[in-house]
């Protein structure tokens, strides 16, 4: 099976599954309990802590660890709640878990405003610099799109808040970026910034969430008070260290590079084929429309064939229509016939090339049946 | 004693074949109830469903609530049909600050008492041992029936549960349903397994233009559809190639006619091979393309020796989508995967095809060929609640 779409899951690193084992078997006590084997794990999960803060470049700021992704951007958005006459800003680009807590804290009376996305994927920065004012308390937009792959100008957003809204919250979703891009939080002065352990090899069910500034936060569910009280419940102490091990041996560097070069190879079977795709500095992720062929069916074919792609976001596929896609400005037809191909470092020349012409084959078969 | 009493329906018009009617029905009770603790009688115009666990009587009387055949039924108290005992049970019924009526039915003329007169007499007792209470005998809040049977027993109760009523199951044969996953059809099998029929089903799957989870959905549905009507036996047809072919030497328009028409061929051979009686489409006129007088004129045409039933044809899509809430099969309809009548679906469907258009497409085809492929490729998926 050759996976393209690592933008959903990525394979867990087997020294992670050690290292978990070592959590739920030997080192198995509870973090907050008193005893010195207790304690001694509360230090290894503050280890973990530094690394991540560590692959941010954070010069300041906490980690909270989560349940993932979905967990931290609703502390991120739910915990910066205040009350007054605040304005939440966010994207249309944004994932399900950051979209549809936008939509419920508008249920909930609050005054939110979504900015549009350009044709090349990233936010319309114009729209942005008319929404914002004195009164926006919170601008939350992804770092990468996990649909398209388009790579934000967070510099800029951070720029146009500078300049209009000093003290609103930056909320960066950092899900396909983290460990994938090369970048300090400092760069943007991203206040929250989230990244979930299984998309760069962590286990799933494990995240966590930058705060620069841990007072602006309230936090969302209550309890023992672990996570300095934002996120109560005992720390999935095995999945943390698990994630520990992944972000200390992602070659950020290296890995960008090598997926580069495999997405060029794969992007030239795409040319070849006549196959439109979005361009951005991104090599991991690959939006294409297969032009004439429904795009669930080519990924039903591909996977026959031995070839896992994506169709959008795997948390969302059930939906239909797509809100990001249709707001880019792509035609219905257009979106029917999207594809997501995504990489991994790990993925090998030949797999990629293989899977460049098992999708550029099929694609053509099933063109032949349906034109 | 704790009973439940069952009312059946239209049992009573069969004349001759009554006890074949009644017996299917006693069997489908049976077989609803199986697991539950429970003693069976027959009693004259009634059943009496009795030593069942107390805790277990709301989902008792769910499951019976199920059974196609039954009118009514009733919780009711049993006690010997003797005055005393009688009036010891109407005292126990809570009729504080309500109008209630009395109403009692003496089967068995042989008890001592008139109706209308232990009718005034239970009145009175309740009256005296229920503070507030009052008669009114047209509109009462409450009613008290006293139900004295031939079999030394009588029956107190006050609320009459409707049932589905219709013919018992397997009492009409055996159809093949067609089941494409939408609304209309779960329903179309419901109301002919109402009118006594058993079903069995056909669905066309068409792999890779239609999910796994497509077909997963219709096998929930089949199973959904089984709790009223037994075990269903789904036939899933690949029918990627018929459609492919169909899409690639006929007219655009006409994709939906003659897959259809192939659809209903495969039907009718099923039918023969299974030996089922009729085809049962969830067809309602005129809610698409495909469901005109004409379209059906045109799909209908091919099925040559069985009868196509399409009980939802006068409903309205509200109306289907009421029952299809009530079955519980409609959360499951509305999932959104995409079935095989929405691939190739052409801009311009033909709303009045002929036969004639019909069957000069079809010479594109090999027909029979796809027919024959269409049916070798029958996978038997057995679906039970």
């Amino acid at each position: 099976m050759i996976y393209l779409d690592n933008a959903a899951t990525t394979k867990m690193y087997e020294g992670g599954v050690d290292i978990y084992k070592k959590y739920a078997c030997q080192s198995f006590y509870n973090p907050s309990a008193g005893y010195r084997e207790a304690t001694n794990i509360a230090h290894d999960l503050d280890n973990v802590r530094n690394k991540m803060l560590a692959k941010l470049k954070a010069t300041k700021g906490k980690i909270i660890f989560t349940g993932g992704a979905t967990e931290s951007n609703n502390l991120a958005i739910f915990g910066s709640r205040r009350n007054g006459k605040w304005e939440y800003i966010f994207s249309v680009g944004e994932h399900p878990s950051v979209y549809n807590g936008a939509l419920e804290l508008e249920r909930q009376g609050f005054t939110v405003h979504f900015v549009g996305l350009q044709k090349n994927g990233q936010i319309d920065y114009n729209q942005l610099e008319g929404l914002v004012n004195e009164r926006t308390r919170l601008i939350s937009v992804m770092h990468v799109s996990n649909e398209t792959g388009a790579i934000n100008d967070l510099k800029k957003i951070d720029q146009i808040r500078q300049k209009h809204c000093p003290k609103a919250l930056f909320h960066v979703d950092g899900v396909q970026a983290f460990c994938k891009l090369t970048f300090s939080v400092d760069d943007f002065n991203a206040d929250l910034y989230t990244f979930s352990a299984h998309k760069f090899h962590g286990p799933k069910g494990v995240g966590g969430l930058y705060v620069r500034n841990i007072s602006s936060l309230k936090n969302i569910v209550f309890g023992g008070g672990q996570e300095e009280g934002y996120r109560s419940g005992t720390e999935n102490v095995g999945g943390i260290m698990a994630m520990g091990f992944a972000v200390e041996h992602y070659n950020t560097q290296e890995n960008f590079e090598k997926v580069a070069s495999l997405q060029k190879i794969f992007l030239k079977y795409l040319d070849e084929a006549g196959v439109d795709y979005l361009k951005t500095d991104n090599p991991y992720i690959v939006s294409a429309s297969f032009k004439g062929v429904n795009g669930e069916t080519l990924m039903r074919v591909l996977q026959d064939k031995g070839v896992l792609v994506g169709i959008g976001s795997a948390c969302s596929a059930k939906k239909a229509g797509n809100r990001i896609l249709e707001n880019m400005g792509l035609s219905k037809d257009e979106v029917k016939s999207h594809i997501r191909i995504s990489f991994s470092e790990e993925l090998s020349l030949n797999e990629v090339e293989m899977a460049g012409q098992i999708i550029t084959q099929a694609y053509k078969e099933i063109l032949e049946k349906v034109k | 004693m704790k009973v439940i009493l069952l009312r059946f329906g239209e049992l009573y018009l069969k004349g001759h074949n009554r006890n074949v009617f009644e017996n299917t029905l006693i069997d489908n009770i049976k077989k609803m109830l199986q697991g539950e603790e429970f003693k069976f009688e027959k009693t004259f115009g009634r059943y009496v469903i009795s030593d069942y666990k107390e805790d277990r009587e709301n989902e008792i009387v769910k499951k019976l609530k199920k059974v196609f055949g039954l009118y009514s039924l009733s919780k009711a108290r049993e006690v010997e049909a003797d005055v005393n005992k009688i009036k010891e049970c109407v005292k126990g019924i809570d009729c504080k600050n309500t109008s209630f009526k009395v109403f009692v039915k003496r089967a068995d003329k042989n008890f001592p008492i008139p109706s209308m007169e232990f009718a005034k007499e239970l009145g009175e007792l309740v009256l005296e041992t229920n503070e507030g209470s009052f008669v009114d005998l047209y509109n009462p809040q409450k009613e008290i029936h006293v139900d004295i049977r031939f079999n030394g027993k009588a029956y107190i109760f006050s609320e009459t549960i409707k049932c589905l009523g219709g013919l018992p199951l397997g009492s009409s044969g055996k159809g093949l349903l067609l089941l494409s996953g939408g609304i209309d059809s779960p329903v179309a099998g419901f109301l002919m397994a109402k009118r006594g029929m058993t079903l069995e089903a056909l669905h066309f799957h068409s792999y890779p233009y239609t999910s796994e989870q497509a077909k997963e959905k219709v096998v929930t549905l089949a199973k959904e559809l089984s709790e009223y009507t037994g075990e269903i036996k789904l036939h899933v047809i690949s029918f990627t190639r018929v459609q492919e072919e169909i899409h690639k030497r006929c007219k655009d328009e006409f994709m939906i006619t003659i897959m259809r028409r192939i659809m209903m061929r495969v039907a009718e051979r099923l039918c023969e091979k299974h030996d089922l009686g009729a085809v049962i489409t969830g067809e309602s006129l005129g809610q698409v393309a495909s469901q005109t007088m004409q379209s059906m004129t045109v799909t209908g045409d091919v099925v040559k020796y069985k009868p196509i039933f399409r009980p939802c044809i006068a409903m309205d899509k509200e109306e289907i989508m009421k029952i299809a809430k009530e079955i519980e099969t409609y959360q499951t309809s509305i999932l959104p995967y995409e079935d095989c009548c929405t691939v190739f679906l052409p801009k311009n469907p033909v709303i009045k095809p002929t036969i004639k258009q019909a069957e000069r497409e079809e010479e594109y085809l090999n027909v029979e060929a796809l027919v024959e492929q269409a049916l070798e490729s029958e996978e038997i998926i057995v679906c039970n609640k």
